[in-house]
């Protein structure tokens, strides 16, 4: 009897087959912006400002008479890039302090405590802090966001862990006297990946929100750098006259965490061997 | 001797106090003997497991193991005992990882413990599957797919696999279908002739107990309060409790229904667990001795007054009950008439 690999699961189910394409196509478009983007997106055409979407720019363009399409395209590139790297960076460090506060419970309070700390404060004050010191840029972002993200990903995993560490299979592989890095790797770890999964495509689009909302401050992208919340703050002084210039990134940054959301739901599903029939 | 527990105690800190969940707790067990330890839920028995196993810290006491104290060897020392001692457990939704193949559940302790190559590894799964009854494709299969009795049966593969010379049972057949369990004990009996195991087996189906035991010690409390061949404890039992226990056995002979007073009320908590005698509150027998003192596990019976207990009409334990025979011949005779 043959049973479906992880990639046959991701794509039967219609939705999640949609947001798979889709977040391949963004991450390639993203790569291969370049290549794919039918202008120079720094490029001003002074007589072509606010231009509508349709027309000779397909997206319309901005305020200075830069391609829409194209800013998005490159856009795609530096939003994607501070979204996934903060929120991997930020999730692994705070996995690692999750499992330790489970396994090692003599850990478990100062740990806690200290994630406690990193919770209290605005994950927009860390990005005004490291702008102070490392000068505003996408650095201070990126390490400002997984900053933030370390203490919540580190609550998910340690309560995951906990419940996982209360069941049978636990005590039966310690019985067998694995060491204790085998047995978070192999019996704990693959246990939590669900809420793991669901947490971090949701915190994706936070991410990618807040670093938006960061370069709004002028804290994170710089101009002229194409970046989807950057592009839609500058946007905002010409909404009623051309609204398209704030609206057409922001919508580009709703479709990008929407399909991360349900693709992160489809792979949680398709990694769980008990829902593989 | 395989296993010596010798004042076994665990006390957990609670608000309140302490709950004395075992409380010195001695018992031994031979090579290729099981001793069930039967109770009520909460009188300590899967804690007594555990503290065997070491999976907890006992708050005092020691467990020798082969002659080895392996209650002060430092957690790095303690792999080779590892091998030799393994666990079954009761619910056996529990007890397998939803994401390991059953194969891998089977070869991991054999990987753990580096006993032959990764290809005889394999081909021990593929024996020990047929050995509890399984079939080698199984080992390609998550355990979301096997039934209760089945998951048992992989764990008690999970668990030869290192071809331990001890095997807790914590309650191994209690969470499976009545049909079930008389397969999974057959198995257990079976494997225990084949490879000279010990169990050390706990359970509070005393019918399970009958079919299984060697030797049975009966907890209350924490504590034991009558331990005996299995024989001996069933046809006479010199506990009060361990009569009750007996008694709580249901019959098929309704005339026989009722010739002990079932046991009234609730275990205590072992938080605060009663002077004396702790069986005393619940105890038709129970004197100011007994609120007074506690008494000491003699001769196998923690009692201050088993000698003085009634003579108690074990003719439950096999025989029929007199109305019971009238009532069979009449029915004999009816249907002989029919004929």
């Amino acid at each position: 009897m043959s049973r479906p690999g992880t990639l046959r699961m991701l794509t039967r189910d219609v939705g999640a087959a949609l947001s798979f394409g889709f977040v391949a196509l963004v991450v390639l478009a993203a790569i291969l912006a370049p290549w794919i983007a039918p202008r120079d997106p720094y490029a001003t055409d002074l007589l072509a400002i606010m231009q509508p979407p349709g027309g000779d720019y397909l997206w319309g363009t901005d305020g200075q008479g830069r391609d829409i399409l194209s800013r998005c395209i490159f856009g795609l590139q530096v939003t994607l890039f501070m979204g996934l790297v903060s929120l991997i960076a930020g999730g692994v460090i705070g996995a690692a302090v999750g499992f330790a506060a489970a396994f090692y419970r003599r850990l478990d309070g100062v740990l806690m405590r200290l994630m406690d700390i990193l919770l209290s404060f605005p994950a927009i004050l860390f990005g005004l802090a490291l702008a102070a010191i490392f000068g505003p840029g996408l650095t201070s972002v990126i390490i400002a966001l997984s900053i933030a993200t370390v203490p919540l990903m580190a609550r998910i995993v340690r309560g995951a862990a906990l419940v996982v560490m209360g069941q049978d299979y636990i005590e039966a592989a310690r019985a067998t006297g694995m060491s204790d890095a085998r047995l978070v790797w192999r019996h704990v770890a693959p246990n939590c990946l669900s809420p793991i999964f669901v947490f971090s495509t949701l915190r994706l689009g936070q991410v990618i929100l807040l670093g938006s909302a960061l370069s709004f401050l002028g804290l994170g992208a710089q101009a002229p750098v194409a970046e989807l919340g950057a592009m839609a703050a500058q946007g905002r002084n010409f909404l009623f006259i051309a609204p398209h210039i704030s609206v057409i990134p922001s919508l580009a940054i709703f479709a990008v965490v929407l399909a991360f959301n349900v693709l992160g739901d489809a792979l949680r599903d398709a990694l769980d061997p008990r829902l593989r029939i | 001797m395989i296993l010596r527990a010798e004042n076994l105690a665990k006390h957990f800190a609670a608000p309140g106090g302490l709950v004395r969940a075992v409380d010195g707790v001695s018992f031994t067990l031979a090579r290729g003997e099981t001793l069930a330890l039967v109770g009520e839920s909460g009188c300590g028995k899967s804690t007594t497991a555990r503290l065997v196993l070491r999976l907890i810290e006992p708050s005092a006491g020691q467990v020798a193991f082969d002659g080895e104290d392996i209650t002060t060897l430092p957690p790095n020392r303690l792999k080779p005992f590892r091998r030799r001692a393994q666990i079954v457990f009761q619910d056996p939704y529990a007890s397998l990882n939803p994401r390991l193949r059953v194969g891998d559940t089977i070869q991991e302790p054999m990987r753990v413990h580096g006993l032959g190559s990764a290809a005889e590894q394999r081909a021990r799964v593929q024996e020990l599957l047929a050995l509890v009854g399984l079939a080698p494709f199984h080992a390609q299969r998550y355990p979301h797919e096997f039934s209760g009795g089945q998951r048992q049966r992989i764990g008690i593969a999970r668990a030869l696999a290192v071809q331990p010379d001890l095997v807790v049972c914590d309650e191994p057949v209690s969470a499976l279908d009545v049909s079930i369990q008389a397969q999974v004990v057959n198995l257990l009996k079976d494997l225990q002739q084949r490879f000279g195991l010990s169990y050390l087996f706990i359970a509070h189906d005393l019918g399970v107990v009958k079919h299984m035991a060697d030797r049975v010690a009966v907890m209350y409390l924490g504590k034991i309060v009558e331990l005996a061949e299995k024989r001996t404890l069933f046809a006479n039992p010199r506990h009060p409790y361990t009569r009750a226990l007996l008694a709580a056995i249901p019959h098929p002979d309704p005339a026989l229904r009722g010739r002990v007073k079932p046991l009234g009320g609730d275990l205590p908590s072992p938080l605060n667990p009663p002077p004396g005698c702790r069986f005393h509150t619940r105890c038709a027998f129970a004197t100011e001795l007994c609120r007074r003192e506690e008494p000491a596990l003699v001769d196998g019976v923690a009692c201050h007054h088993t000698a003085e207990l009634p003579p108690l009409d074990m003719a439950y334990a096999g025989g029929l009950s007199e109305t019971a025979t009238r009532r069979l011949a009449r029915y004999a005779q009816a249907a002989g008439q029919r004929n």
